[in-house]
């Protein structure tokens, strides 16, 4: 597969290095504990990049292992957690708690509407929620802070009249421009087209969208194999700027219709993430002390990765007997 | 097996379970909701469809799941919506028709007209308590009728409550109105481990409509921060043990969710 004048595949090392720079505007994929693309998360822990403006959406572990390790600069964020382990994030909890990172609350609705609006183009975005909430009148971020603030629009939201339906309120929400999306997906071919089985969450719209893409995927098909289906396709290849081939690459996370999540991992997580020691000594285990994912996955074992394959017709994970 | 010593959070998920009527679509969360709308599925509404913010719509699930993405409801559903179109399809139900969805929401604390807060206690700008945020809570509540779970605890069911993630009734009769929203829906009820409140038609204030065999009506006014009204308080029927044999059985047996008491 190498060698094709459209191949984009390369070492997560090179894609996190070419595409992943301080202060980017940066969106992930994926859905609290399901399709998170961890193995990237842990590329960008172990080459240090910083001062992300991210849009969270539905947000887990990802997050907040970048928000412990202090690399958030501002987080534009409506839930984080790994729901059912982590009921709150915890080092989202303490920056948040402490005051180490700056902030702004948008419902999950709007922060979906906001990235699907940045893959359409929108200028900016009138919705019916967060009215009359104190999402739409508390700021995270005063008017006057964000003037400093790049990549931050000048304010949270306006409250205007529709100008088709005087006296009806709307709510204008600011459309971000993402300079980089990484998602993590089943399957990708060299040139970048992207297969996702199940749902795909908001992992198009921030493809599309964004500036750079990766894509991390569990298997690298050929460009002749992934054309034999279109319907199933979702991104063209175009779109994407390096395809990474990294299998278990949402790990602790789910993926549909190859693993599920790694509930002694969750658990772990949650218990070390309760202080900043504890989830160094986390960090430093799992990811710093490993080069590449391949010894992280080592690291986990093959016996624990076999027992997370899920059962065709259940879509998770049992107990062999 | 002893199917009679039902708990508190049993007694909340099969009131839960009951507030769903049949055929209904419902917007539920993971944990109670959950187990309560599988209850509801399978003896109280058969043809009630469960819907999740995710996007992922008509869920049937084997196993009890932990996200509301999780694989555990992917695989099994009839239509895998990315979350926008789940969000469109929220907002037109206002503009289409009124009472064909419900929707269960949580939080951690609430006032007199079902305003919730699952965002932050104290200080927004430094709370002492960070908390989720909203996730999907603040669009369902603009959108559907809600019935809210909660903890049933005075320092929870406040005079004021720090930080209105999800508007209710507002602050009274025409409060939705006056935020914008539409004024034809909000919150019904408030289930708690004590009970289960409601909001007068006139007033939008809560006022105690049933309390468990379990609780009493004492223990509830000790247990709300503000002033409420007891009069139309009945008790509610305790469940059946087939009720309670199907929760620790069926729906959640690993006790994801609902401890069985040892």
């Amino acid at each position: 597969m190498r060698g094709d004048i459209l191949d984009k595949l390369m070492s997560m090392e090179e894609a996190i290095r070419k595409f992943v720079k301080d202060g980017d505007h940066i969106s992930f994929g994926g859905f609290t504990t399901n399709r998170k693309p961890y193995a990237a998360v842990h590329e960008i822990m172990r080459q240090g990049q910083k001062d992300f403006v991210v849009e969270a959406g539905p947000a887990g572990g990802d997050w907040d292992m970048l928000i412990g390790e202090g690399r958030v600069k501002v987080y534009n964020n409506c839930y984080t957690a790994n729901s059912g382990y982590s009921n709150v994030s915890r080092r989202f909890r303490d920056a948040i708690e402490n005051g180490k990172m700056l902030f702004e609350d948008y419902s999950q609705d709007s922060m979906m509407l906001m990235l699907h609006a940045a893959m359409l183009g929108l200028p900016f975005l009138p919705v019916r929620m967060m009215l009359g909430s104190d999402l739409e009148k508390v700021w995270g971020i005063s008017e006057e802070d964000r003037k400093n603030l790049d990549k931050v629009p000048n304010k949270k939201l306006v409250v205007m009249d529709n100008p088709f339906n005087p006296g009806e309120k709307v709510c204008c929400l600011p459309v971000p421009q993402l300079d980089t999306a990484i998602i993590h997906v089943q399957k990708a071919s060299p040139d970048g087209t992207v297969s996702i089985e199940g749902d795909e969450f908001h992992d198009v719209d921030i493809a599309v969208a964004a500036r750079k893409t990766i894509v991390t995927c569990e298997t690298v098909v050929s460009n002749e194999e992934i054309r034999k289906n279109p319907e199933r396709n979702s991104i063209p290849g175009f779109v994407v700027d390096a395809v990474v081939h990294v299998p278990y690459g949402a790990h602790p996370a789910q993926c549909y219709n190859y693993y599920d999540y790694d509930r002694e991992m969750l658990m772990e997580y949650d218990t070390a993430s309760k202080t900043d020691e504890s989830f160094k000594e986390f960090v430093n285990k799992w990811i710093y002390s490993t080069k590449n994912h391949d010894e992280y996955i080592d690291n986990i074992g093959a016996k624990r990765l076999l027992d997370l394959k899920v059962v065709p017709g259940y879509g998770y994970a049992v107990d062999k007997i | 097996m002893d199917y009679t010593n039902y708990t508190n959070k049993e007694m909340q998920a099969v009131t839960i379970a009951k507030t769903i009527e049949d055929g209904q679509i419902v917007i539920v969360g993971t944990g109670l909701p959950l187990i309560g709308a599988s209850l509801a599925k399978r003896i109280f509404s058969p043809n009630a469809i469960l819907i999740l913010e995710s996007g992922l719509m008509d869920c049937d699930p084997l196993e009890v799941p932990t996200s509301v993405g999780d694989n555990r409801l992917m695989a099994h559903c009839a239509v895998q919506w990315p979350n926008y179109m789940f969000v469109g399809f929220e907002t037109n139900e206002w503009l289409h028709d009124g009472d064909r969805m419900i929707a269960f929401i949580g939080g951690a604390q609430i006032d007199a007209y079902g305003n919730v807060n699952s965002t932050s206690i104290g200080d927004y700008h430094k709370p002492i308590t960070r908390l989720t945020g909203s996730g999907g809570a603040n669009g369902i509540c603009t959108f559907v009728n809600t019935v809210i779970m909660m903890q049933h605890e005075k320092r929870r069911f406040m005079e004021k409550i720090d930080y209105i993630t999800s508007p209710g009734w507002g602050d009274g009769p025409d409060g939705r109105a006056k935020m914008g929203l539409p004024a034809d829906r909000g919150p019904l009820a408030v289930v708690t481990d004590k009970g289960m409140m409601k909001f007068d038609e006139k007033t939008k204030k809560m006022y105690l409509a049933g309390y468990y065999e379990t609780s009493s009506i004492e223990e509830i006014i000790e247990n709300t921060g503000f002033e409420i009204d007891c009069s139309r308080a009945e008790l509610i029927k305790p469940p059946t043990p087939e009720v309670i044999r199907m929760i620790r059985e069926e729906i959640d047996p690993g006790q994801a969710f609902i401890k069985v008491p040892k």
